[in-house]
Parts: structure tokens; sequence; C-alpha cells
């Protein structure tokens, strides 16, 4: 009965929760809460049939709703009642199945936010089961990083994946215990996947890649801001004005052929700020300057107030 | 109330516009008070699971709209009393479970309509039970808020909170350190904010940590000109506002974009002039109502949101919104006792 309803209209979100009620006194039929054995393989066939077939019941419904909250917290409601009441080994099959579903759901709509949330709760849970059984290498940063690397290779223009890699890469670097060496290495890397993908098209109406850029070189800025996440903490400030200054001058290459690219404008601006506070001095010529925040008031009239705001802050007086 | 679709449809851009968009008050007022009279139409139920929601973007819009009575008081009010439960909280209609979302609508309308004293004479419970169904939401361990006991968490849950407990003066029922130090686990690289930690920015979720943080006093903690830029970058060529990068405009994001940007003290970083047509566009100026585009059928949750996005940018002839609540200012400056 409640099957038909959510078919009709996933979001009544009470039935939902009649039928984790409904399911719960079957689970409790079937595993009395006055048994301690997780282990008892007859009680637990009948709750994971239970639950499995529920998760196929939701595969269709999550098809069509791809965007209902309710069904995918259903969804989690189902594999934390595996995990409270089946033995770790089922309960890691169940969420590698669920990896697969989620990797297929972002292939769909990569930038579905529920199906990013939905695959972070999965490696959260691969990685605590693996943890739980004893095994030494759970984490599962590195797999991640190359998901993200998988998504943005086959989609440049994917905020969500690019989102997804700064999140993974304090971990990431953390757990593969890189040294300073490593670390600018690393960002380097980074810097060139960036650049090289802008170069191929700067005024491409894609806005992720130059916000992704803004996160590298957010590094540069000075130490008293918050570096908890930076990737190369300890990053002196003599090495952060060299980094700087190769940025401005990759960028002013890059105008070269794209100077309707109003981003080229705003970074270049950007960076010299972020050089100013550094050591006190401008970059490059207050006439530089100048041009670069008319060319922003000229392509980019839309964000006027903005620009206007940045030329104060350039040109106080 | 009917959160139905229709019948109304935005006018297409590009077609036979007059050169002087208006706002078509008197038909978004009738468009509101005919939704509750729509009740042979399948979709009046299949939306039973919001309506709270509704009514309380239905009477936000009618209070901007400077028409604070077109909703019969009693029955709004009674309306929401049958929501109640025993626990305290709300459920979008009688017969649901109650719910984070629908509390915080529950509350916001009492408010709107000065009932508060109704419900602590005829509730189920009086403001302070409803007080601790809210903070009995909440993880004592990270601050978070979840929407029910079946233990969903989203920014959406916290900033509720604080909203309906700032509102009934119960903030001390809740652990707000706690709360934003949440909101800034939820913070991101481009300066904005989440559903949970490491999800990314999106604009509905930036209003309401950015709206949580503004009630906790804590604006301090936002990096203004990083998630000012952000915001601003959300205003396309047609003058409309999406909401994170590569996604459709969408009438929305006018109020979500906006008041954070309000909240920021960014609202110049937006052209208002714009926005303010882009907004004209998205109403049916013959039977009322907007739609998230030109061209689609309206709908009581995009007209709340158009309306109050032209109210923050001063469009003449409306009430001020307070951007952080979504209510009329001199209702929350009243209640919170600014």
């Amino acid at each position: 009965m409640t099957t038909r309803l959510l078919e009709l209209n996933p979001e009544y979100y009470t039935i939902w929760n009649y039928r984790r009620l409904l399911l719960r006194s079957f689970f409790e039929g079937a595993i009395p809460s006055t048994s301690n054995n997780k282990n008892d393989s007859t009680e637990h066939g009948t709750v994971q049939q239970y639950i499995t077939d529920d998760l196929a019941f939701l595969l269709p419904l999550l098809r069509k709703f791809p965007k209902c909250y309710w069904i995918w917290n259903y969804r989690l409601w189902l594999l934390a009642e595996a995990a409270r009441l089946l033995p770790s080994p089922v309960v890691y099959q169940l969420w590698q199945k669920e990896l697969g579903l989620v990797g297929k759901m972002l292939t769909l709509d990569s930038r579905n936010f529920h199906g990013w949330g939905y695959r972070r709760q999965v490696v959260s849970a691969l990685e605590e089961l693996s943890v739980a059984m004893g095994s030494a290498s759970a984490s599962m940063t590195e797999h991640e990083f190359v998901y993200t690397t998988k998504m943005i290779e086959s989609n440049l223009s994917n905020f969500s994946a690019w989102h997804r890699r700064s999140k993974l890469i304090p971990r990431l670097l953390s757990e593969r215990n890189a040294s300073h060496a490593e670390r600018r290495e690393f960002l380097e890397k980074e810097l060139e996947l960036v650049q090289r993908a802008l170069w191929a098209d700067p005024d491409s109406k894609d806005q992720s890649l130059w916000f992704y850029h803004q996160y590298l070189i957010s590094n540069f800025k000075p130490s008293c801001s918050p570096q908890a996440d930076a990737i190369i903490p300890d990053l002196p400030d003599a090495d952060k004005l060299a980094y700087l200054q190769a940025q401005i001058e990759d960028l002013l290459e890059m105008l070269d052929g794209a100077e309707t690219c109003k981003w080229i404008y705003q970074r270049l601006l950007e960076l010299s700020l972020m050089s100013k506070s550094l050591n006190d001095q401008w970059p490059v010529a207050s006439s530089d300057l100048e041009i670069w925040i008319n060319k922003l008031l000229e392509l980019d009239p839309l964000r006027k107030g903005r620009w206007e705001d940045l030329r104060k802050q350039i040109f106080p007086w | 109330m009917s959160l139905v679709s229709g019948p109304g449809r935005a006018q297409v851009a590009g077609g036979n516009l007059p050169n002087e968009l208006q706002l078509a008050v008197e038909k978004h007022v009738k468009y509101i008070q005919s939704l509750d009279t729509r009740k042979d139409e399948l979709e009046y139920w299949l939306t039973e699971h919001l309506r709270l929601n509704g009514v309380y973007w239905g009477l936000t819009a009618l209070h901007l709209l400077g028409h604070p009575d077109a909703l019969p008081r009693h029955e709004t009010v009674e309306f929401v009393l049958s929501c109640q439960h025993d626990n305290g909280g709300f459920g979008p209609a009688p017969g649901h479970d109650p719910h984070m979302l629908y509390t915080v609508s529950a509350v916001q309308i009492l408010v709107t309509v000065d009932a508060l004293d109704e419900l602590e004479k005829r509730g189920k419970t009086g403001r302070e039970g409803v007080g601790r169904y809210i903070a009995q939401l909440q993880d004592r361990d990270d601050g978070s808020f979840a929407g029910d006991e079946w233990g969903e968490t989203d920014t959406r849950f916290l900033f509720g909170a604080l909203n309906a407990l700032s509102l009934m003066r119960l903030l001390s029922y809740i652990d707000v350190t706690k709360a934003v130090a949440y909101v800034q686990a939820c913070a991101n690289f481009d300066g904005g904010y989440g559903v949970s930690p490491g999800a990314e920015s999106h604009a509905g979720q930036i209003f309401v940590c950015v709206g949580a943080l503004a009630i906790a006093d804590r604006l301090d903690l936002v990096d203004k000109d990083r998630l000012g830029s952000w915001l601003s970058e959300r205003q396309l060529n047609n003058g409309g506002l999406n909401g994170r990068p590569e996604k459709l405009e969408d009438v929305c994001y006018s109020w979500w974009v906006m008041s954070s940007l309000a909240m920021i003290g960014k609202l110049g970083w937006i052209d208002k002039d714009k926005l303010s047509k882009f907004i004209l566009q998205c109403q049916d100026p013959e039977l009322g109502g907007m739609a998230d585009r030109p061209g689609d059928a309206v709908d009581v949750f995009h007209t709340v949101f158009g309306i109050a996005g032209l109210s923050l940018i001063g469009y003449p002839g409306l009430k001020p919104v307070d951007p952080i609540y979504c209510m009329p200012l001199e209702v929350v400056n009243r209640a919170v006792g600014r």
C-alpha cells in the first residue's frame, strides 16, 4: 500500500516514515532485540532480504526523481538499519553496491548535489567498515581523487567535481605524508592542469576552471589568513611573491588573443592585490591596474558595482 | 492553500512586452487568494505535504504587496494550530508527521499575524513546547540539526531552528556556539556554504548559512569579498540569477542570492535594474503569480521569492523585507525586539 502511494508521490514523507515503522516491526519479528547474536544467518537472511528488496524498490524511483530529498534519505536509513542489524561483511557488500549506483547517477547528472552528498556518505561508510573489519588501508582518498580526475577529464565544466577535488586535497597530502617539496610539486601540477584547460578556451562561459584557479592561488595569501587547508602551509613570503609573479606573467600571455576575457583582468587584479599585501609594493605599474579596471567595466557592466568597489580598494584617494 | 502550478504562465521573453514593465500587484493578490479554492484538482492533494510552507509563502507575499489582510486571519491561525502535534512540532497539514521545516513555517506565520498568544491559549503546546521540539533536534556533539527523528541533516534545518527560536526569543534553548561551528565546517574555498561539510556551494545553502551566522551575530566569520564575488557571478546576461555555476536562471534565486548579498553588504554588486526587469518578466500580468523563468507556469513559491527579491532591490510600493528572515521587516523588528 505504501509502495503504491510512494510511487505516485515520493514527496509524501509521512508515508516514508510509516514505511520505516512497518519495516522496523518486520525486523523485530525476524531478529528480536533480545537476540545478541549478530551472526545467526537465518534471522539475518530475512532482514537482508527486506532491505535489499526495498533498495531495489527505490531504484526506479530514484531514477525518476533524482532530486527528491526523501528518497535519498530513506535509502540512507535502510543502510543504517543494515549496519545496525547485519554482520559487517554483509553491510560492506551493500555499501559497495551503492558506490556503483552513485557512480551511475553521477554519470547521468554530474551536478546532482544529492548524488555527490550520497557519494561522500558511501565512502565514509566503507572507510569506517574497513577499519572495523581490521583492514590496514581503509582510506579511499586516493580512489576518490582519481575519480574527480576522471570526471574532470570527461567534462571540464564540472564545478561539482572540481569542488570535491578541492576538499580531498588536504587529506590526500596529509595521508601521503607529503614533504614540503612534494607539496610544491603537487600545487604546481594542479596549476598546470587548470592553466592548460584555461589556455585552450579562457573565454568559455564556464566559471568552474576560474574558481578552481582561485582556490589554488589562495595558497599565496599572506599567512595571517587562516591556513588550515593550505596545500603548502609553510610557504615563505618570498616564494609566494615569486609564484604570484609567475602567475601574472602567464596571464599576461594568455591575454594575447583573449582580450575580451573579463576573467583574466579580474585575476590579474586579484594577484596584484595579493602581491601588494605581502610586500606593500604593486607588482605592476598603476597604469596597468587602471587599464584592467576599465576593461572590467567595459566587458562586464553587470557587475559594475563590484568593479567600482575594486577601484576604490586599489586607488583609495 | 494550493501549491499547484498555474493556471498563469509567465510572459515569454522577447514577446510583445510593454516598454514599462510593472508589478501586477492586484493580480498577484487575487492569485494568492484563489489558491485555496482549488481543492478539486489532483495536484492540490499531491502537494499537501507542503501546505503549511505554502501558507507562509502566500502570506509573506501578501504582506510585502501591502495587502496583509487578504487572507482570513482566523482561518489561517486555525489551520496552523491544526497542524501541531503533542510534541510541539508541526506537520505541513493535519495527519502529516512533524518536521522542522513546517514547524519553522508555523512560527513565522503566527508571528506575522501576531498570534503567538493564541498558540499559548489553544495550541497543543505553547511556544516553549515548540522551542523544546526544535532544540531536541540539535546534535549536541557537532551542533548540526536534523529535520525530524529520522535524522536527515541539512544546514536548512539549522537556519530554521535559529530563525524560529530567535523569533520566539528562545535562542538559549540551543547551543548557538556549536551551531556556528557546524556552519563553519560547511564553508568552501569559494566563500560559499553547502548542505553539510564537504558539500558544494549553493545559493540556497548560502542563504541559510549566512542567515544563521547573522542571527548568531557572527557575520565576522564570512569572507565577504570572496562570497560576494561568487554571488555576483550568479547574474546572467538576461538579468536573472542562477544558484551555482553553469545552471539556469530561476526567479527564486532573486531571493537566495540577493538576501545573502544584502546580509554581507554587497547588494550593489548585482545589476538591480536588469534583475528587476527579469523578475517582472516572470509574472503573469493577467492571471497573477510568478514562474521560475519566462514562459513557465506560475506557483506561489516563485511568487513570494520574486516579490521579496523586488522588495530587497527597492522596487517602489513594496514593504521592506528582512533579508535574514524573509518576512516583513516591521514584523521581525517587533518579534525580536530590535
